[in-house]
């Protein structure tokens, strides 16, 4: 095994964690600030997908596929959610959860039905190449990492020091002490859906010409959110952000020496000890 | 500038206030006292808008607020220090203080964050440490902190004194006391004699969920001539 062989599994895991990164930070913030656990994540992330390819279909540009995305999936997607979750907010986590599985299905097979079941490839917009000792390494799968890692930066920054940022804690921490201090506790409640689905959206959009659109693409991306954002703590956006690079990294690594199954039942083993360890934890917030 | 006019507030079928008036003035300290269970904390709630469905008049600035929500009620210049639960517990001291202090101009943030040091310097002390992780009583301290930073009107304040050492009662009733100099209204429940002597120049007694009495503080000059009024009645 060569270190060049090394050196492109792990950037192959860094391009495979930094969306998943996004989609997990996305669900982070919703269970933190709602305690929504949203089954339908992954299907927002298709819904981005679907929606570059339909503008590329369009004769519009990858990149304002990618804008109009995130626009489209983040505030229409994220107000309808709210819309469907909101009579359901002080209700059994049950009813959510099944709310959005519910949705999720509904997504799917909508998508297959309008779009077909087929597998719909996406020219990457950039096709240079940068070597890799002697393999050529796209240079748009590296845009991917960073363009991640920049969102995910900003999102921490927007958290810690913006005003709608400390009230989406502060709400997620004690919604009742927020409402006395004067925040809006409904907007905050809608931006945090448009920020869940916005963040699914642009992975969804980002990845669509490294995993072809379909009508199940954000399954898998899904359980992998579920298993970051388990592993990071209900709720810790650093922690799902960071736990998602590791473990596209670890899982693309661990590929070179293991089969491939066997890395994901260690992953599976992990969470498991993980859950035994927080099942403890009592509170669930929107941490750093 | 916060006046009650027959003020009923239920918890489900539960009756707790049952048709008190009072009234508040531009830098004026209010007490408010009586047995554990009168409905005092019920009282603040209802004029905060928190919980309790509430029938009669509040009115802050001659606007009735019946109608409106938590958060404008805070925007209108009405503060609220609950009595527990009161701090983000995952943010910083300064975070917390900060958060409070959010809906004022820039500028106004940093001199609020100042103002909060000086009055309670152990909160500058502790200023990066998670609120969660602090002591009962500086807890109390950062609530109140954090209510003065919202720059109200009018601030409530639900047993700042409670289980406080009286180091620390001193710097709350100093905190109180400046802000009713400033010209901020301060309607406070607590049954520390000192504290309500520092802040208030008048107190209104509560009884099973009515008033059953107003005085001046001047008119006691001993705690236990306070005590007294609550058990005016009581065999």
């Amino acid at each position: 095994m060569s270190l060049e062989h090394v050196a492109v599994a792990a950037m192959n895991g860094l391009v495979v964690g930094a969306s998943l990164a996004l989609v997990a930070a996305g669900l982070a913030l919703l269970f933190g600030v709602l305690g929504v656990l949203n089954f339908a994540q992954g299907d927002f992330y298709m819904l981005g997908a679907y929606i570059v390819w339909l503008a590329l279909g369009h004769g519009q540009s990858f990149w304002t596929g990618v804008v109009a995305a995130v626009l489209a999936v983040g505030i229409v997607g994220g107000l309808a959610l709210m819309t469907m979750l909101w009579p359901l907010r002080d209700r059994a986590h049950a009813l959510v959860l099944l709310a959005t599985l519910a949705l999720s299905l509904i997504m799917e097979q909508l998508a297959a039905n309008v779009f077909g079941g087929d597998a719909k490839p996406i020219a990457a917009p950039i096709s240079a190449r940068v070597p890799i000792g002697h393999t050529d390494y796209p240079v748009y799968d590296l845009i991917v990492v960073v363009a991640a890692v920049v969102i995910l930066v900003g999102g921490f920054v927007f958290l810690k020091y913006l005003k709608y940022g400390i009230w989406l804690r502060a709400v997620a921490q004690n919604r009742r002490m927020a409402s006395v201090l004067g925040v809006p506790v409904s907007r905050v409640y809608a931006l945090a859906f448009v920020l869940s689905c916005g963040l699914a959206a642009v992975a969804g959009s980002l990845l669509a010409p490294l995993t072809q659109v379909y009508p199940t693409v954000g399954l898998d991306v899904n359980l992998s959110a579920f298993i970051v954002v388990i592993a990071g703590g209900l709720g810790n956006f650093r922690g799902a952000a960071v736990i998602a690079l590791g473990l596209g990294v670890a899982e693309s690594l661990g590929s070179l020496w293991i089969p491939g199954v066997a890395v994901q039942l260690m992953v599976f083993g992990l969470v498991i000890a993980l859950l035994i360890l927080r099942s403890q934890r009592q509170r669930v917030l929107v941490r750093l | 500038m916060l006046e009650l006019q027959d003020l009923h507030a239920y918890y489900g079928r539960s009756h707790v206030v049952q048709g008190i008036s009072l009234r508040v003035g531009l830098g004026e300290g209010v007490g408010l006292v009586g047995h554990n269970g009168v409905g005092k904390t019920t009282t603040l709630r209802s004029i905060m808008g928190h919980g309790p469905r509430t029938l009669g008049r509040i009115a802050f600035e001659g606007r009735d607020l019946h109608s409106a929500p938590v958060h404008s009620r805070a925007r209108r210049g009405l503060g609220f220090v609950p009595d527990a639960e009161a701090v983000f517990p995952e943010m910083t001291v300064e975070e917390n203080i900060r958060a409070g202090a959010l809906l004022r101009p820039r500028a106004d943030q940093q001199h609020c964050l100042e103002t909060a040091y000086q009055l309670f310097p152990v909160l500058a002390e502790r200023r990066v440490q998670l609120a969660g992780t602090l002591s009962g009583g500086q807890q109390k301290m950062l609530a109140l902190a954090r209510g003065l930073a919202l720059q109200p009107r009018l601030l409530m304040v639900d047993e700042p004194s409670e289980g406080l050492m009286p180091i620390n009662i001193d710097l709350i009733a100093g905190a109180l006391g400046r802000a009713v100099d400033a010209g901020v209204g301060v309607l406070v429940v607590d049954a520390s004699f000192h504290l309500l002597k520092t802040v208030c120049s008048r107190l209104y007694v509560m009884k099973r969920g009515v008033i059953t009495g107003e005085h001046q503080l001047t008119e006691f000059a001993t705690p236990d001539q306070l005590v007294a009024t609550y058990l005016k009645g009581e065999a």
